[in-house]
């Protein structure tokens, strides 16, 4: 499950995934950065994620190709240990600002 | 919705069906009329009646049994059969409806009820119809696709097939989640000996992960059989998926070099769970873990590749999976990495027979039933002998060839040194020789030994005794970069002759460096004594060349190759 929240006045927009951050997420996840302009940053909030494939890890890569590759501003926040895992085996952490 | 229906209607009572008949065509719909049960199924037709009405007591087969037979006759066509009934019982109306009958309409007709039943089935048939439309365009465009991806599967099988996992160092497996794999397992000898490995996972799976593969697979092999070195292979593949994959798409991999000359092995892991590398002499495995993004993440100028070097001893393994293993889960619910894998993590799994224990375990836990993920894995158990008695090597030998002549030099600054890899280029123009093509592997093996003695001995002043350990091994190799990124001055000169004379041809490399030559009277030309580690290329040469001649105090030194027209011995 994808919701997601933008704070105008800091122009940061959170996405909250929950569950099974899979293909089945694809199309909200997608939907929730594409239906916010001027966005400054973005907050992926994996708190509550239980699982993490692949497919996830492609949504995030187009996130940040959204969000303008190198000047992306994301920051994946409250990543748990199903997640980290993932994340650091595929050397996320050199595209991604991840804190636990 | 209207709509203009064949109907057929039986009833023994004539004054009845006339009425019926009256009714229906006021409608504007076309009425065949039976006179009793055996008369409406002789004149059903399932393809031209489009509704049915039966009296239900009649002569010759009452409605009940023709409703069966009609039934029977239409098979998988949908036609719809309503009861006349002048009866009220209620246990024979439900018989109706039990048999099959969708509907029945009470004696005496009322044109008014008639007419709702007649839309309301009109609606019935527009719905099957469109289903009935929709299931058979679905079957033929799921039966093209299935076609269309069986081809596509030759073709995909053939490009990503085309490689030496046959070899007994090898031990594979490969299981898919559909017709398509997104895990690539590949694997090509190098030209002067030793071999490439791929093992490579896309995003996602089926069809959509495969398709990356094709220009992957084309990269390895055609770079690796031109004699391409690793790192120049990778960014080259990581470029290609950058430029042609959709963004959400990559591959995680891992590219693993086997050198057989110097007993070493390096491995490029983006991606993957960690490799293990399983020593004999150690109790535990080394774990190589993922130091890079996975393939086409990064664009080529932020593109890094960092390497881990080991050496290795004959017998010694390594091992590969995907994440499908990694990730599969056990019977309890638990991720194979914080259950099933521990002991083999833990060095307490025969390294020989891992491959086997694992494929056990899949099979134990049932993820080879209902695989979530598509899994491989590898193990290679590491030798000097991997590429060299390959039957690839062992080709025909022209005996027609045209005589050649000529000669190049090729000579390389500071610069140059730092960014090029000349071998292939060599090679290439070499290889356009008649008849020498078949010796390319050996060739390539003098001109490797020759060009790599010259650089790293001559121009970057190392020396080979720091080789002789693990550790010292992999800080050889850093020195290496480190001296060759600060590279200011310094060349190697490759002058290439080659010459025809009768059926005797001559091929000459002479390799001159800038460094201050070595001591070459001293050099053990054993190739058995393996303690002499940094001798083993010269011993190596020495073998390979008809004659070895040195000159420049060590900096300059000449290989003479010799081979004949027409005779299928190998060089003398």
């Amino acid at each position: 499950m994808v919701e997601s929240f933008f704070d105008k006045k800091t122009e940061c927009l959170t996405i909250h995934v929950k569950g099974r951050f899979d293909y089945s997420c694809h199309k909200a996840f997608k939907e929730a950065f594409t239906a916010v302009s001027k966005v400054k940053s973005y907050e992926v909030n994996l708190a509550d994620v239980s699982y993490l494939d692949s497919s996830a890890l492609g949504m995030l890569l187009l996130l940040r190709d959204h969000a303008g590759e190198e000047k992306a501003q994301i920051r994946l926040v409250h990543v748990n240990d199903a997640v980290i895992d993932i994340l650091k085996i595929a050397n996320f952490h050199r595209l991604f600002d991840i804190t636990e | 919705m209207e709509q203009v229906l064949t109907i057929l209607i039986a009833d023994d009572n004539p004054s009845d069906r006339i009425l019926l008949k009256a009714i229906l065509s006021q409608f504007g719909h076309n009425v065949i009329s039976a006179v009793d049960g055996q008369d409406a199924i002789d004149k059903f037709d399932p393809h031209t009646i489009q509704l049915v009405c039966l009296d239900i007591k009649m002569p010759h087969k009452d409605g009940w049994e023709a409703a069966l037979e009609i039934q029977r006759i239409a098979g998988d066509v949908f036609v719809p059969i309503i009861f006349l009934s002048g009866v009220t019982d209620p246990i024979a109306l439900s018989n109706c409806l039990r048999i099959g009958g969708i509907d029945f309409i009470s004696k005496p007709y009322s044109p008014a009820l008639i007419t709702a039943k007649l839309n309301a089935i009109v609606r019935l048939l527009v719905m099957q119809k469109t289903l009935e439309e929709q299931r058979d365009a679905m079957s033929l465009y799921n039966e093209q696709l299935l076609n269309e991806q069986e081809v596509a599967k030759v073709v995909y099988e053939n490009i990503t097939n085309s490689n030496c996992l046959k070899d007994p160092a090898l031990s594979t497996i490969h299981y898919g989640t559909h017709v398509f794999n997104g895990d690539v397992i590949l694997a090509a000898y190098k030209p002067n000996g030793g071999m490439h490995i791929l093992l490579g996972d896309f995003t996602g799976h089926g069809l959509s992960a495969a398709i990356g593969a094709l220009p992957l697979a084309d990269i390895f092999f055609d770079w690796t059989r031109k004699g391409f070195l690793m790192r120049q292979i990778i960014p080259e593949i990581n470029a290609r998926l950058k430029g042609i994959l959709p963004s959400n798409m990559f591959c995680s991999a891992a590219f693993i070099d086997i050198k057989v000359n110097n007993k070493s092995i390096e491995v490029w892991n983006g991606g993957l769970p960690d490799l293990l590398f399983l020593p004999q002499n150690a109790n535990k495995p080394v774990k190589l873990t993922s130091k890079n993004l996975p393939l086409g993440v990064l664009s080529p100028d932020a593109f890094e590749c960092q390497i881990d070097p080991m050496s290795f001893v004959p017998g010694d393994r390594l091992m590969a999976f995907s994440d499908g293993v990694y990730e599969a889960l056990d019977l309890s619910g638990q991720m194979f990495c914080h259950s099933v894998l521990n002991p083999l993590y833990q060095g307490k799994i025969d390294a020989d027979h891992s491959v086997d224990w694992l494929v056990q375990q899949l099979e134990r836990e049932g993820v080879l039933e209902n695989p979530h993920d598509d899994i491989s894995c590898l193990s290679v158990r590491l030798d000097t002998n991997i590429g060299i008695d390959s039957a690839e090597h062992k080709v025909s030998i022209g005996h027609d060839e045209a005589p050649a002549d000529f000669s190049f030099e090729y000579v390389l600054n500071a610069d140059s040194l730092r960014n090029t890899d000349p071998l292939p280029y060599v090679l290439q123009i070499l290889t356009t020789v008649p008849g020498l093509s078949s010796f390319s592997s050996q060739i390539f093996m003098i001109l490797s030994e020759l060009y790599s003695n010259a650089l790293e001995h001559g121009v970057l002043k190392l020396s080979s005794d720091k080789k002789s350990s693990s550790e010292g091994f992999s800080l050889y190799y850093e020195e290496r970069e480190r001296n060759l990124a600060n590279l200011q001055e310094g060349y190697v000169k490759i002058s290439v002759k080659v010459t025809s004379d009768n059926n005797n041809r001559a091929l000459i490399l002479y390799v001159e460096d800038s460094g201050s030559g070595f001591d070459f009277q001293g050099v053990n030309y054993d190739i058995s004594n393996t303690e002499l580690l940094y001798n083993r290329g010269l011993a190596l040469l020495d073998q390979l060349c008809s004659k070895l001649e040195f000159s420049k105090g060590g900096s300059a030194v000449t290989a003479h190759y010799h081979w004949k027209v027409g005779q299928d011995d190998r060089a003398t």
